[in-house]
């Protein structure tokens, strides 16, 4: 018992320590991290999201994510840039336009399933890198320079520090958000859709209705992470929403754990990382890249978030002396509360 | 409703299914009154389940009306008949099985009652957790309520299985072969359960197990390549030739 209870104490403490270096980065680390690694890694981590939600809980692998944040994005970019708007209102602006994209791409993904749900939002993916890339108002090819985030969020590359915190107060806001959503009635009905459509719509639900509001509700988190990149970088293009980049997020879900939100920050975190020093040790980055995604993939289908469950309940079995882990304590059911109006 | 006490709650009307070149279900009326206990037999292949598929709004008819509580549900999806009161279960367990058994109920619960697409918790939720939770009693699983439902025995998913279909007090309920692999002593408790079922509900019931089947109906249809061959009491069943040639007299599996 008191073995337990210390394993779980030391889970937890592990848990605070990560939790304090994350949070203080700005303090315990250079500048170039911070900007570099740190915030590339919440942005990243923020898209990755949209789709690590919509997998785990409503079963659509989506290829759309980075459409949305590209929309939101360039929108905030080019209405702040060109048009003057005050950065925060051209940053709703953008997220506004990005959930509405997010409601018809949905509308119309929603019938499908599977692979053809992919490839549907493949082609949604497809549509809007070709539509940004041609047309002027966003820049074209060249994109939109010199985006300039709020004043009070300071310079992201000399002074990255403000920047990172409210990327870092966003994100956080977004995992509870999720969180948070995938308990009430709307989540929970999602994760039945994802698990059983039929059986859904033999219990009276809209298994439809539900899969584009799930979807829906996923846009404005990739559209926050577009305006945060267009903000961290002071740029962004075409190039930013490319095919590539679409299966780098998917890429960096899968790494991190698709079971877990916050695997997404994990494999952002292990993505920006290997990026930031792996890329200059071999001209063969790419490759390596896609090893480490297939061993991940083969070891551990929770990712990487999955593989640290595991190893912890390893451990924990380990120290216990071998002992078989006994059976988790049956709770006893909580009693149904007497009520007097709804009593059957 | 004017009056005729026995207006049916279930009316069907020359219902036919065809898939490619077999017909499923050819041709077939039915009549249910209300309270009900009707057993649906026939040997495997006869079109049962296609039948209550095509009751439940599972799957579209190729023609043939379906009446449901007075109002021609024809055209109605699956998810507006469960609104309307019928519920069903599937003859291969259809779980959401990365639930909760608790969650499972609770959402049977909500899919009816409202609130679908709430983002809050509310004084609902409460309610419904109760359903969740009575039901779970009533089919004997209150000490399972935490489990996922893909982590549970065969005989538990059954259960849940059955659970899924009464929490929302249905006023129709269809079963498919509810005792499918079950063991003796769960037939029992099924038999129970069943014969314990409020006679507000009406119960359409496929099964094979002649002890649970013939126990707790009170009419019989039998069913042969799609057709309705004979309806009766389950005495008249019984002493059927045709149905002892078919069925009875085989080895059911
Ligand atoms: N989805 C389907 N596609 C093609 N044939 C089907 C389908 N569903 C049922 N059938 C056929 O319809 C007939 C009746 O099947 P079913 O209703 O499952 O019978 P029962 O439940 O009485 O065993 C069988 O011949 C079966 O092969
Ligand atoms: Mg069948």
């Amino acid at each position: 018992m008191t073995m337990d209870r210390m394993l779980t104490l030391g889970t937890r403490g592990a848990l605070a320590v990560v939790l304090v270096v994350v949070a203080l980065m700005p303090v315990l680390c250079t500048t170039f991290f911070t900007s570099q690694v740190g915030l590339t890694s919440l942005w990243l981590g923020l898209v990755a999201v949209s789709l690590t939600f919509l997998s785990g809980y409503g079963g659509m692998v989506s290829l759309a994510q980075t459409a949305l944040f590209g929309v939101a994005g360039l929108i905030a970019a080019r209405l702040s840039v060109e048009s003057g708007w005050d950065p925060w209102a051209a940053a709703l602006a953008g997220i506004l336009a990005a959930t509405a994209v997010g409601l018809l791409f949905g509308a119309v993904a929603s019938g499908s399933q599977g692979i053809y749900f992919l490839i549907i939002t493949l082609a949604f993916a497809q549509v809007t890198y070709f539509y940004f890339a041609a047309v002027p108002t966003f820049g074209a090819h060249e994109g939109i320079n010199g985006v300039r985030p709020p004043a009070v969020l300071g310079d992201p590359v000399q002074d990255p520090a403000r920047m990172y915190w409210f990327l870092l107060v966003v994100s956080v806001l977004a995992f509870l958000g999720l969180r948070h959503v995938s308990r009430t009635a709307f989540g929970l009905a999602l994760q039945g859709v994802r698990d059983d459509p039929v059986r859904m719509a033999a219990l009276g639900y809209n298994v439809r209705l539900h899969r584009t509001l799930g979807f829906t509700l996923a846009a404005p988190v990739a559209g926050a992470a577009g305006v945060l990149s267009a903000w961290s970088n002071t740029r962004m293009s075409a190039g930013s929403i490319s095919l590539a980049i679409a299966i780098l997020v998917l890429t960096t879900a899968v790494i991190g754990g698709l079971n877990r939100l916050e695997g997404a920050w994990v494999g952002a975190l292990i993505y920006t990382l290997c990026d930031t020093y792996l890329r200059g040790w071999t001209d063969r980055f790419t490759t390596w890249l896609g090893v480490v995604f297939l061993v991940i993939v083969l070891v551990s289908p929770g990712g990487v978030v999955g593989l640290l469950g595991s190893a912890t309940s390893w451990l924990h079995s380990r120290l216990r002396g071998g002992a078989p882990p006994p059976a988790a304590p049956s709770t006893p059911a909580p009693p149904v509360p007497v009520s007097s109006g709804g009593a059957r | 409703m004017t009056g005729a006490a026995t207006a049916p709650v279930l009316r069907v009307r020359g219902l036919t299914r065809r898939f490619g070149g077999v017909v499923a279900v050819a041709d077939v009326d039915l009549d249910i009154a209300p309270g009900e206990r009707r057993a649906v037999l026939g040997p495997n292949g006869a079109g049962k389940s296609t039948l209550f598929n095509l009751i439940a709004g599972a799957d579209t008819p190729t023609s043939g009306s379906i009446e449901l509580f007075g109002a021609d549900v024809t055209r109605l999806g699956a998810r507006q008949r469960a609104r309307l009161g019928l519920s069903r279960t599937f003859q291969t367990s259809r779980l959401l099985t990365g639930l909760t058994v608790e969650d499972n109920l609770y959402l049977a619960a909500v899919g009816v009652s409202g609130g679908r697409l709430r983002l809050l918790r509310t004084a609902r939720d409460r309610t419904a957790r109760e359903q969740a939770r009575a039901t779970a009693e009533s089919v004997g699983m209150t000490d399972r309520l935490a489990t996922l439902a893909g982590d549970l025995s065969h005989g538990e998913q059954r259960q849940l299985e059955i659970g899924l279909a009464l929490v929302a007090e249905p006023r129709m309920l269809l079963l498919d072969e509810p005792a499918a692999g079950l063991s003796r002593s769960e037939r029992q408790l099924l038999t129970a359960l069943l014969l314990s079922l409020d006679r507000d509900v009406t119960l359409l019931l496929i099964e094979h197990d002649m002890d649970v089947a013939l126990t707790v109906a009170e009419r019989v249809t039998m069913m042969h390549d799609g057709v309705v061959i004979v309806e009766g009491t389950p005495a008249e069943i019984r002493g059927d030739q045709r149905v002892h040639d078919l069925y009875l007299g085989k080895a059911h599996v």
